[in-house]
């Protein structure tokens, strides 16, 4: 691993995000956006080396990002956390079933810091909801630099052979 | 009594194991949509679910871009289908020309039981259509299919044949043991997929064997 925690906790995140999935060479990004993930997904849609495919629900992104990974292409998920609670059948009988190693990179709504009230009902959810159906996850630290945390979870989800969920909250991830 | 004209989901089976391309990839729905194809035509390039109803297609509209030189051929049906209409939008925006889709128009959730769908007479074709996949048909024989088979690489975006079909409520047995895991890791190793390559520390890479 290189030692990119030693940079500044300052840097722009996303881009970290972004630099982070190039380096470890992920060819796919599978995609339902929300408002802070609408930028980095029209910016890595610039990016040659990552297909980005629009999903129109995040349980059918969860099955194109199998099937991209099926076929050989280490593949990224950016949903909004909604899309977890949405696609819970698919992701047990589909992708930790089969073992599918799947990096998810996930807006956090509804926690004490995002001002959108509408999210609230999703926030104080979704983790007990992630416990219940065995989903690994980890919630970014915005003290520590963003990029090793996105690779300690792309790391973990091929060792472990699962999906793995890193909450992002908006400044890791809004552009 | 009354006779069911359509052909079977095994005529259409055997049809497309005789007109199948060497290289292709075949993605086949829960229930006889994955037991039979086994039995017909078992193969490590055979992705078989197990559950997950409805996403066949998106699984393999994502594996159709993971491995744009080969084709993929998936088995989905019209209960499935319906569960994740947006799919079709999906594919329709992709247009993956290595895609062809084989739609089990049934009229029933027949790997539940036979149970009514929704709307069992939806034109299919033409909803595929709507969402932009322009080479979307109604194919009403095995012959037909084998025809349509035949022209599968032969033009833009993803093919699309809605297959009338009689129900098959009698579940078959499969012919070998369909582990999920297994399945994907035979799957893996015979298209030859990159295996990820682990470091001490992390920062591992997918990499070819």
């Amino acid at each position: 691993m290189d030692t990119s925690g030693e940079q500044s906790a300052a840097s722009h995140r996303p881009s970290e995000i972004l630099d982070t999935l190039k380096r470890l060479g992920f060819g796919a990004a599978i995609a339902v956006p929300d408002s802070w993930l609408g930028e980095i997904l029209v910016r890595i849609e610039e990016e040659p080396g990552i297909r980005l495919v629009r999903a129109t629900h995040e349980e059918e992104a969860l099955a194109i990002a199998c099937g991209s990974r099926l076929g050989g292409v280490r593949t990224a998920m950016f949903v909004q956390n909604a899309g977890l609670l949405s696609m819970g059948a698919g992701m047990v009988s589909l992708a930790q079933r089969y073992q599918f190693p799947l990096l998810m990179l996930v807006s956090y709504r509804g926690t004490v810091d995002d001002p959108v009230f509408y999210h609230v009902p999703k926030g104080r959810v979704t983790e007990p909801v992630l416990k219940g159906i065995g989903l690994s996850y980890a919630v970014a630290d915005r003290g520590r630099p963003i990029g090793p945390q996105v690779e300690r979870a792309a790391t973990y989800a091929e060792e472990a052979s699962c999906p793995f969920a890193l909450l992002l909250s908006q400044e890791d991830v809004q552009w | 009594m009354v006779i069911d004209a359509r052909p079977s989901r095994a005529d259409y089976y055997r049809a497309l194991a005789k007109t199948l391309p060497a290289d292709a990839l075949v993605v086949t729905s829960l229930g006889n949509a994955s037991y039979l194809w086994a039995v017909v035509r078992h193969a490590p390039e055979n992705f078989y679910f197990e559950d997950a109803m409805g996403l066949a297609l998106p699984l393999a509209l994502g594996l159709a871009i993971a491995q744009p030189t080969r084709r993929v051929v998936v088995v989905e049906g019209d209960g499935a289908l319906m569960m994740h209409m947006g799919s079709l939008v999906t594919v329709g925006a992709v247009a993956p020309s290595n895609l062809t889709v084989l739609l089990i128009q049934n009229g029933v959730h027949a790997a539940s039981g036979g149970q009514a769908l929704t709307n069992p007479g939806l034109d299919l074709a033409q909803l595929a259509r709507a969402a932009g996949i322009a080479r979307a048909k109604n194919v009403m024989t095995p012959e037909a299919l084998a025809s349509e088979m035949g022209t599968a690489s032969a033009g833009d975006g993803s093919q699309f044949l809605v297959l009338s079909t009689k129900p098959d409520v009698e579940v078959v047995r499969p012919p070998i043991a369909l582990d999920p895991v297994m399945t994907k890791h035979r799957f893996m190793s015979a298209i030859g997929a990159p295996r990820y390559i682990p470091t001490m520390f992390g920062g591992g890479r997918l990499e070819r064997a």
